[in-house]
């Protein structure tokens, strides 16, 4: 458990099996979380016979081919510019109307306050509105277009909550002194609030950016024009045209994983921080 | 709470910038879910200007009653049901012992926090490729590694309940790194002090596990109960990448989607349903609440008897 307790383990046997038994099982968990990158990385070095011969063999002779191959053949150019721009308009709309939310939540400026924010609180535990949704778009005649596309994800009822709760920490004095000096409503929440609470904006921005980015169910039901497709579903029609090439698709994937794997480790204490949001005090 | 930004029609001013945000929640969001209810009454479909007919129970009766399909439907909750009881046991039971073992002073603790827990930042597209790879049936390091023993496998193409299974282990495999880390934070707020109180009344591992660690650590035992068991009960993106709509594999999720939005396979045909989809989504979220609140309530009979 803690050191003390596994020092007293340490005195008594002479030798420190827990603190061995955690390595071997953190190892063979480490093998089963790297194992399939490996085996990612590796395949999109080999050449197709290669492969075929023996998928597992070591990529001796390393063949950059593949990549080169994958970024021709899979339009990935117009399909990340389509996931960039999804993302990031989606995301500028919703932290930008989620603030000026939340704030006159977390204050009490507005009537019913309370009352608002169970509204986002509840979200969490109704149910899903897949089917009238679609309705919604299909009627506004906004199916397979962008604009219909970015609307779905305009809404994030969890980063409200998390936003309320980091705001509520800002000291109210401030607010006074604020208005004392002659400062505006609008000119506060932006240039005063937005700078304190930007751990929390931070996170609810990475959260829903992730999730916009990741999202394959939704480009799936709404766009049926490839030039709309984000790399998701560009990534599926890949893999349809080209399943049996390994070493080219392995390529394709590889090419997408990094460029997470290395954001993420830039991004990670906020995901961290808001997964962990509120979890802790139940 | 005094509002001191001006009076008059200024006072209306956190209203104006208020309302962009609640309309859009309203309208995208919690307005479609409310008539989710209306909808399944219907016999709606996903093309433009069809009419839509008041149908009554019509779709609740066909779901659950109506021959092949029906038994095929409760097949899927039922196999939705294994999954959340897999899914949630191992991933939790997992996802605590790797916190535990990480929140020890161990050497290369953060390199093996962030290796478990980067999978979830990939995404289900990507996990389930990278597994398709790694379960590849012709020489693919399982199928090897299967052969050392002398067994065969054709992994996600075999039988139904063998790519089912996979499924569940590349779930936990995404997943698990969310749970560890709600685990982690909540560890990390136990007092030392508690464990040092522990050790010199010479208690061993597992009673300071058990007397110690498992009470205080209810807040996290309790969120993470209920995010597993309520993602696993909703989750299927890893069934759509993995094995695509196949018989004897269809969780609730899935079928929703299938009904809704029109997917082939086999004997199971469907097309844009959308009145009878609502419905299913009815029933999901009945799932959902049923078991979300029963798990509810055992937490918190169990909390108040620690706190006693």
């Amino acid at each position: 458990m803690n050191t003390t307790s596994s020092e007293a383990l340490r005195l008594r046997n002479g030798i420190d099996w827990g603190r061995i038994g955690s390595y071997a099982f953190l190892v063979l968990l480490a093998i089963v979380y790297l194992g399939p990158l490996l085996m990612l990385v590796n395949t999109s070095l080999k050449t197709t016979p290669s492969f075929m011969r023996d998928a597992t063999g070591l990529a001796v002779e390393p063949n950059f081919e593949n990549f080169a191959e994958a970024w021709e053949k899979a339009n990935f150019p117009q399909y990340l510019f389509n996931s960039v721009l999804y993302t990031v308009s989606a995301t500028l709309i919703y932290v930008l109307t989620a603030v000026f939310v939340a704030f006159p939540i977390a204050r009490g400026y507005v009537k019913y306050s309370g009352a608002l924010l169970l509204l986002f609180v509840i979200a969490l535990f109704l149910p899903p509105a897949l089917i009238p949704q679609f309705q919604l778009i299909l009627r506004l005649g906004l199916y397979n277009n962008p604009i219909g596309y970015i609307l779905l994800f305009i809404v994030n009822p969890i980063g409200i909550v998390i936003l309320v709760n980091y705001i509520k920490s800002v000291p109210k004095e401030l607010d006074e002194a604020a208005a004392l000096d002659g400062c505006g409503y609008f000119r506060f929440v932006w240039s005063i609030v937005l700078p304190l609470i930007r751990p929390a904006v931070a996170t609810v921005v990475v959260m829903h950016a992730i999730g916009i980015w990741n999202e394959i169910i939704l480009p799936t039901i709404y766009l049926t024009n490839k030039d709309y497709y984000p790399i998701t579903r560009g990534l599926i029609v890949f893999q349809g045209v080209y399943g049996s090439d390994w070493p080219v698709l392995a390529a394709a994937v590889l090419m997408l994983t990094l460029p997470m794997v290395i954001l993420f480790l830039f991004l990670q204490r906020y995901i961290v921080s808001g997964l962990t949001a509120g979890s802790v005090k139940g | 709470m005094t509002y001191h930004f001006g009076r008059g029609r200024s006072r209306w001013l956190p209203y104006l910038l208020l309302l962009p945000g609640v309309i859009a929640y309203f309208v995208i969001a919690l307005g479609p879910s409310m008539a989710t209810t209306v909808y399944s009454f219907t016999d709606a479909t996903g093309l433009p200007g069809a009419p839509v007919n008041w149908v009554g129970l019509d779709n609740y009766d066909e779901f659950l009653f109506l021959g092949q399909a029906a038994r095929d439907n409760l097949n899927a909750v039922g196999r939705t049901l294994v999954f959340c009881f897999f899914v949630t046991t191992i991933q939790f039971t997992l996802g605590l012992l790797v916190a535990i073992i990480l929140n020890q002073k161990l050497r290369g603790r953060n390199f093996f926090r962030t290796l478990y827990f980067m999978p979830v930042i990939l995404g289900a597209v990507i996990q389930g490729l990278i597994w398709s790879l790694f379960l590849y049936p012709l020489g693919g390091p399982l199928a090897k590694f299967l052969a050392v023993f002398g067994a065969r496998s054709e992994f996600l193409g075999a039988q139904p309940t063998e790519a089912f299974a996979w499924v569940i282990v590349v779930q936990i495999w995404a997943n698990m790194g969310t749970t560890m880390i709600i685990f982690l934070a909540g560890l990390q707020t136990i007092s030392k002090e508690y464990y040092e109180a522990a050790s010199s009344d010479g208690a061993n591992r597992w009673q300071v596990f058990a007397n110690v660690t498992w009470p205080l650590l209810t807040p996290s035992v309790n969120t993470n109960l209920l995010l597993n068991v309520i993602g696993s009960l909703q989750a299927w993106q890893l069934f759509l990448v993995l094995l695509g709509y196949r018989n004897g594999t269809q969780v609730l999720g899935y079928l929703i989607y299938a009904t809704g939005f029109g997917q082939t396979s086999g004997s199971v045909t469907s097309s844009f349903r959308q009145g009878y989809a609502a419905a299913a989504s009815i029933i999901m979220f009945i799932l959902v609440l049923v078991i979300g609140m029963s798990v509810q309530y055992v937490l918190r009979r169990r909390e108040a008897r620690i706190l006693e």
